[in-house]
């Protein structure tokens, strides 16, 4: 994969590079600023991007402000944010236009280089791949939600993992479950929801995304 | 008829209350005029004979003065809706030493009543506002209080003059209702400007008002920032400092075991990344706790917005300025909206909150209403959460008014002036 990295902390950005470079991608472009960010992401159109959210110039949201600026540009430009802390506001206004190809993570979630690097596959797939502390911020913010009270503890964390963007097949590993009893599970807590199941990853994951994020 | 009916009104409302003022005002002249019959009494003859009333005529002015004053202005509040602010000393708070005694700010006493005790007469006595009241009670009997006694001297008048057998005596009485009736709704008038003329601070006491209240806050701030300061150094210490000193071990120890136990090494690293990722969790909410990032990236609006999805309530956002004010003051405004939410939850068990922000006022003061539907019943308790809000904001000049009755809803607005772009 071509991937842009746009991070502002020399250790960092050194620290990823070399990071995704050890698992075969290749890094055609680092941006320390937001308006480079956005030139390079115009530029190179990578396959993925991984972007910070805080940035020179003005030190505040620059990165995420480049990477919204960009998408709009290059409707599903595939980004994925990383930050060191999460906003439910961010993750609604990046999953605002639907699209896809979406990551939102800590800057801690490189710690797990191969969960990573999966996510960042994902994202580079048009997917969408959510930190467990935004899924955990979603859950606990929809205070009205009855529906949701109606899950089981076991449909509970099926429908976090699914909104972190994994596949059932990734789950049912996370789980230790077979790939039919999470299909089962998906089935029941979909129609306990109200949402139509998609067969393609991406949109499920939007469904229940956009779920959560109803105001 | 009813015309009739709203005259008689008026002129009996008039009648009272100018008979109010007229003993309120001729009080200190009744004290007076006690004193001289008791030294005439007791005959001038003998000049010490004077002493014992002369005594009783400079205490009963000097105990009477404050309430003669405190009523007046309690009158002219109620009648007028003019509010003559008092502009008394106050007394500071009273605290205990590590001695074990109490400090008033003037002495130590060796009990809480004694350092009371102390405190109230000390500012008693040294208030510049007794010059002022002393001379309001000299002014008010030759102004007001004469005024406001016409109606019942009038009355007075009639009943003496028409019990006379004189012609002269009995006209005087005839007339004299009339003047009364005609004087009566006038009457007690006067003692509105006299008031807002004479009882008003002066500009010397509010100036030293405004520096006691200037000085108490800085005490605050300073207090205030030092705690702010230990709690941060005390959860670095604890926390972050702790982990990164068991991760620098873990390391050093797997770094031992990589030749001869991998295994054991490799889960040693493990533990030193879980234990990364824990302390930088810790650092996440403390900084939190010091300045949300949300509210240096996006301002105000933002952050409270970013505040009422992370809360546990459902939380309606409105505000209509979409501008940065300066870093300390959102920061203020920023804790005091999260702290009132939080109250909401914890303390009024509300359901939902709604937060407005706008600027109003021909000085575009900053505006923040914090309202739920819980049970209501909150008030500023002096050292609880709303008292020290109120306090922060006062540093920028701010003001917060709490409207909170038993059963609620709870509607808390605070108002801080603020020269921004």
């Amino acid at each position: 994969m071509r991937i842009v990295v746009a991070e502002d902390l020399y250790l960092l950005r050194d620290g990823m590079v070399r990071l995704i470079e050890a698992y075969g991608h290749q890094v055609v472009a680092t941006a320390t600023t937001g308006p480079e960010t956005l030139g390079a992401l115009l530029t190179w159109r990578p396959d993925v991007a991984v972007v910070d959210v805080r940035m020179p110039p003005t030190q505040s949201d620059e990165g995420l402000r480049a990477a919204l600026t960009a998408r709009r540009e290059l409707p599903g430009l595939p980004v994925l944010i990383l930050s060191q802390y999460v906003e439910q506001l961010y993750a609604r206004e990046l999953l605002a236009d639907g699209a896809g190809g979406i990551g939102y993570f800590l800057k801690e979630s490189v710690f797990d280089a191969d969960q990573f690097i999966d996510a960042l596959e994902r994202v580079a797939d048009g997917g969408t791949a959510m930190d467990p502390a935004v899924i955990a911020k979603l859950l606990a913010g929809a205070p009205s939600n009855r529906r949701l009270d109606q899950l089981t503890e076991r449909e509970h964390s099926v429908l976090g993992l699914m909104a972190e963007g994994l596949s059932n097949q990734a789950i049912s590993k996370r789980l230790f479950l077979s790939e039919s009893a999470i299909s089962k599970y998906t089935t029941s807590l979909f129609g306990k929801l109200g949402i139509t199941d998609d067969d393609s990853s991406n949109r499920r994951v939007l469904a229940v995304l956009t779920y959560l994020n109803r105001p | 008829m009813r015309l009739l009916g709203t005259w008689v009104a008026r002129v009996g409302e008039g009648f009272v209350r100018a008979c109010v003022v007229a003993v309120v005002g001729l009080l200190v002249p009744g004290v007076w005029a006690v004193a001289v019959a008791w030294g005439i009494w007791w005959g001038a003859g003998n000049p010490w004979s004077w002493v014992a009333p002369f005594v009783l005529g400079c205490v009963g002015t000097l105990a009477l003065s404050r309430p003669v004053c405190r009523t007046v202005r309690f009158l002219v509040a109620k009648w007028t809706a003019t509010v003559v602010p008092a502009g008394y000393r106050r007394a500071g708070p009273v605290t205990r030493m590590s001695t074990g005694y109490w400090w008033n700010g003037f002495s130590y006493e060796r009990t809480r009543r004694d350092a009371l005790m102390d405190q109230k007469w000390r500012v008693r006595l040294s208030d510049p506002a007794n010059w002022r009241d002393l001379r309001f009670v000299g002014i008010v009997p030759f102004t007001a209080g004469v005024v406001a006694a016409v109606p019942a001297a009038g009355v007075a008048a009639a009943v003496v003059g028409l019990g006379q057998p004189g012609l002269g005596a009995r006209i005087g009485g005839a007339l004299a209702p009339v003047v009364a009736v005609a004087v009566a709704p006038y009457a007690w008038r006067p003692v509105e400007p006299l008031a807002v003329r004479f009882l008003r601070p002066s500009s010397a006491m509010a100036l030293a008002d405004r520096v006691d209240e200037l000085t108490a806050q800085r005490a605050d701030a300073t207090i205030a920032q030092a705690a702010e300061i230990r709690r941060i150094e005390r959860d670095l210490h604890d926390g972050a400092q702790a982990r990164l000193v068991v991760l620098g071990l873990s390391l050093a120890t797997a770094e031992k075991l990589m030749e001869t136990d991998p295994d054991q090494a490799r889960s040693l690293m493990r533990e030193a990344r879980i234990g990364a990722a824990t302390s930088l969790a810790e650092l996440r909410e403390l900084v939190r706790g010091i300045n949300p990032p949300v509210l240096n990236d996006r301002g105000l609006v933002d952050a409270v917005r970013a505040l009422a999805l992370d809360t546990p309530l459902e939380v309606t956002v409105s505000a209509d300025v979409l501008l940065h004010l300066d870093p300390p003051i959102e920061s203020a405004v920023y804790f005091g909206v999260a702290e009132l939410i939080t109250n909401a939850v914890k303390h009024a068990h509300a359901t939902r909150a709604h937060v407005s922000l706008a600027r109003e006022g021909t000085a575009a003061d900053l505006v923040a209403v914090v309202e739920d539907d819980g049970r209501g019943g909150a008030e500023a308790r002096s050292g609880g959460g709303i008292d020290g809000l109120r306090r922060r904001l006062a540093a920028f000049g701010g003001t917060l008014d709490v409207s909170s009755p038993a059963g609620g809803p709870t509607l808390v607005r605070m108002t801080v002036p603020c020269e921004s772009s």
